[in-house]
């Protein structure tokens, strides 16, 4: 019994703003040609995909969480290996210094970080925030990869290498495969931390490659559409919902601390 | 066993040197900045520690340090508690666990700027679910301090509470059986249980949630701006408040002895932690 009442108040407490969200998504809130304020509909849906500048920001922000999650996977898988199976000097050392690289806050490096890339050509393009993003996701990726590749007994490498194989062979034909789980788990945690940030994302598109969340941002003003405003929002929420889904089984692996 | 080579810097190097360039490289930087007055990027003077001095001693700064210290704490003791909990709420729930683990994650997809709008919607006095309800009681978070600081609170348990469950949860769940049935037969305690055998196992998840939890809610910036913009008369002005001020009015030399100040403050904090986290696995 009362722990029917506990769930049932996670459940209220969790759903209740997003339920809000999405009624107002599917009602018009400001009256436009033909359409009176507060009918229900797929109208809202309909400007948004009408509107060219919120399409292109939806494609923003699918290239940079992809480009960003990739980066992080693939330098994050060797490093991880190496923790996870070497011992050497200065160990302690790196996976300090990468916590504290993901713990330090993003405003603190918002000015040099935009100076430089100004200089690399890299404002207003999404590779220039799917690098930065990898300051706080390539570490996140690193301890969870890490804890996976730990949890593969040694042997596992062992018998590989007497079977001939080489060392890439290795990992994409046998690490890779056995880990998957470990990888799904590490990309969607690089993708929460990277799909919705803010910070970065705003200073590092002044005029162009503008991500949803910006694109969100723009859509405030004198006369705010709410209900395009909520419409934009509940699209936006598709992609996560879809990363928690294919990682339900193994989201409850988590990562711990590694220092 | 890990075996002893040093060459397995040369699988690091990679991570190394993009963590070099977008974090190590930006943070001198920082600290070079805070030593100087900038106009712009060519006309630049040397000014040695005076923003730092002008920082640390006046009041607003230190306040504000006292209002983020305070802000954190709450966080803390909130989210993770009741993170636990849930966690061992759902730990017991058999195959609906995996939902509620589900249900915990969906507001961290949420797009960050959007989650203070959801919970302003939320509670708007025409429009909301809740609002005309809030209204009824009074609650006020324009103009009440201390309900601006609940809906602020609610809203960042709101927004971070599945990170807790999960990582919990994950610590929970790798507990052996054989742990439980042997607690069982002594005759343990539902406290004893947690007290000896799940909290000790969960320590490791639990280092790392306290870690992230303090750090974001330390510097907690949009859905503070958003909800009140520092308000009632400074009331929720925090310490991230203060920096976003500087850097919109384009004092970069003092924004950046801030943002210096700000981060030897996480890295003081991180330090302790992590020297306290060696000392205690060294005891264990």
């Amino acid at each position: 019994m009362m722990r029917a009442l506990s769930l049932g108040a996670l459940v209220i407490f969790i759903l209740l703003p997003l339920v809000q969200a999405v009624m107002l998504s599917f009602t018009a809130t400001v009256a436009s040609d033909g359409v009176v304020e507060g009918t229900i509909g797929l109208m809202n849906y309909a400007k948004v995909l009408a509107a060219p500048e919120l399409r292109a920001s939806m494609v923003n922000s699918a290239i940079y969480v992809i480009l960003n999650v990739g980066l992080c996977i693939a330098l994050g898988l060797p490093a991880a290996y190496a923790l996870a199976r070497y011992s050497f000097i200065g160990d302690r050392h790196f996976l300090l210094a990468i916590l504290v690289f993901r713990l330090t806050p993003p405003v603190v490096l918002s000015l040099p970080i935009f100076i430089l890339f100004s200089k690399l050509g890299l404002v207003n393009s999404p590779v220039g925030i799917a690098l930065v993003h990898c300051l706080f996701n390539l570490p996140v990726a690193i301890w969870i990869l890490e804890s996976f590749i730990r949890a593969v007994p040694r042997a596992f490498d062992e018998t590989a290498f007497l079977d001939g194989h080489s060392g890439p062979s290795f990992f994409f034909r046998h690490l890779i495969p056995v880990i998957a789980p470990g990888i799904g788990v590490a990309a969607f945690f690089c993708f929460i931390f990277s799909w919705v940030e803010v910070v970065f994302a705003r200073i590092l598109t002044v005029t162009a490659g503008k991500p949803i969340t910006m694109a969100i941002n723009a859509m405030f003003g004198f006369q705010t559409d709410m209900g395009m405003v909520m419409a934009m929002t509940c699209l936006s929420l598709l992609p996560g919902v879809a990363m928690i889904w294919f990682v339900r089984n193994n989201i409850a692996r988590g990562f711990t601390l590694r220092a | 066993m890990r075996l002893h080579d040093n060459r397995a810097w040369l699988l690091l190097l990679p991570a190394l040197v993009l963590l070099g360039v977008i974090g190590a490289l930006p943070l001198m930087a920082v600290i070079n900045f805070g030593f100087h007055d900038i106009f712009t990027l060519s006309n630049v003077h040397w000014v040695g520690f005076e923003w730092f001095g002008d920082i640390l001693r006046s009041d607003r700064f230190l306040a504000s340090f006292g209002r983020s210290l305070l802000f954190s704490a709450l966080v803390l003791s909130i989210q993770v508690p009741l993170g636990i909990a849930v966690a061992l709420l759902l730990l017991n729930c058999g195959r609906l666990a995996v939902w509620g683990l589900m249900l915990c994650a969906l507001p961290l997809v949420v797009p960050w700027n959007m989650i203070p709008m959801l919970w302003l919607g939320l509670i708007d006095p025409r429009t909301g679910l809740l609002g005309p309800g809030l209204a009824a009681i009074g609650f006020d978070h324009k103009f009440t301090a201390l309900h601006t600081w609940a809906l602020i609170l609610t809203v960042d348990t709101w927004h971070w509470l599945g990170l807790v469950v999960v990582l919990a949860y994950a610590g929970l769940s790798a507990i052996p059986v054989a742990y439980r049935q042997a607690a069982a037969i002594d005759g343990a305690s539902r406290w004893a249980v947690f007290r000896y055998i799940e909290l000790p196992k969960i320590s490791g998840a639990l280092a790392i949630v306290f870690l992230l939890r303090f750090v974001d809610s330390f510097m907690i910036y949009t859905e503070a701006f958003a909800i009140n913009a520092g308000g009632p008369s400074d009331a929720t002005r925090f310490l991230s408040i203060e920096l976003g001020e500087e850097i919109k009015g384009f004092s970069y030399g003092q924004a950046a002895a801030r943002a210096t100040l700000y981060f030897l403050i996480v890295l003081a904090v991180v330090w302790a932690f992590v020297a306290a986290t060696r000392r205690a696995e060294e005891a264990a």
